[in-house]
């Protein structure tokens, strides 16, 4: 696989952050091909990483950036998520179980859920020097 | 994200504008929970210049639904849903809890 190109930003880790961040995955992700239901579904992905990270690894806004670095390769689009919060695995948070009575479904989870439903792959890593880094693929073509 | 909020006897339309996010749900969720507390019952959202929702967006709704049906107050009804945005209520399964309308127009007759 070619990798076409790599670009990285870093943004402040708060809610306002969310739109610019949109924006900049918009656009990588319309240059890299996709389609509109692709890009709406990327950006949903990383829009629900973001403020996962904002309220579970930084545990409230200002406390550390986000770093994105974003990877258009001929196969694939692969966007990175790097913040210096606590460790903070999606995997330890239950799908919710979206065919239960609607009146007594617990929420906790959706977010992570959108994220696996949306992308063809989610890599959650954590490392003490380098923080947690989240992995979010497409494939194109998918 | 922008909204501009229109009481009627019946019902109050609620239409927003750009981003539904973390940043700006609680904004929305604050004018709801107010139209609720003041009884105002019905309330029709008109998503069709909404670009984007994220999945707090989408609970700020199910929250409000569920307050509204508990106190017998009415129904969210939204109008102009986008197929985008739609597909994000669908993906997260409640579609079922509200009534979507093609139009504010369309929503007004059975309001």
């Amino acid at each position: 696989m070619k990798v076409r190109s790599m670009i990285t930003r870093t943004f402040p880790g708060n809610f306002k952050s969310l739109e610019p961040i949109s924006d900049f995955i918009v656009n990588r992700a319309e240059e890299a091909g996709f389609s509109a239901k692709d890009v709406y579904a990327i950006q949903t992905a990383v829009d629900e990483a973001c403020s996962n990270i904002i309220d579970h690894a930084y545990g409230g806004e200002n406390k550390g950036n986000i770093e994105i670095k974003i990877q258009n390769s001929t196969g694939e689009l692969r966007i990175l998520l790097y913040d210096k919060g606590e460790p903070f695995d999606p995997e330890d948070i239950p799908d919710p179980d979206i065919s239960s009575p609607l009146e007594i479904r617990k929420e906790r989870g959706l977010g992570i859920y959108f994220m696996k439903k949306l992308m063809d792959r989610v890599i959650f890593e954590f490392s003490p020097s380098e923080g947690n880094k989240l992995t979010l693929i497409k494939f194109k073509g998918s | 994200m922008e909204f501009t909020l229109t009481k009627y006897q019946n019902y109050s339309l609620l239409e927003i504008s750009g981003r539904i996010d973390s940043y700006t749900a609680p904004k929305i969720d604050n004018v709801l929970h107010a139209l609720i507390s003041e009884n105002h019952g019905n309330i029709l959202i008109d998503l069709e210049k909404v670009t984007y929702i994220s999945s707090s967006g989408i609970l700020i709704f199910v929250n409000a639904q569920k307050s509204l049906t508990r106190k017998n107050r009415g129904k969210i009804h939204f109008s102009g849903t986008s197929e985008l945005v739609h597909s994000a209520f669908s993906l997260a399964g409640f579609t079922g809890l509200f009534e979507f309308h093609e139009n504010t127009s369309s929503a007004m007759e059975v309001l």
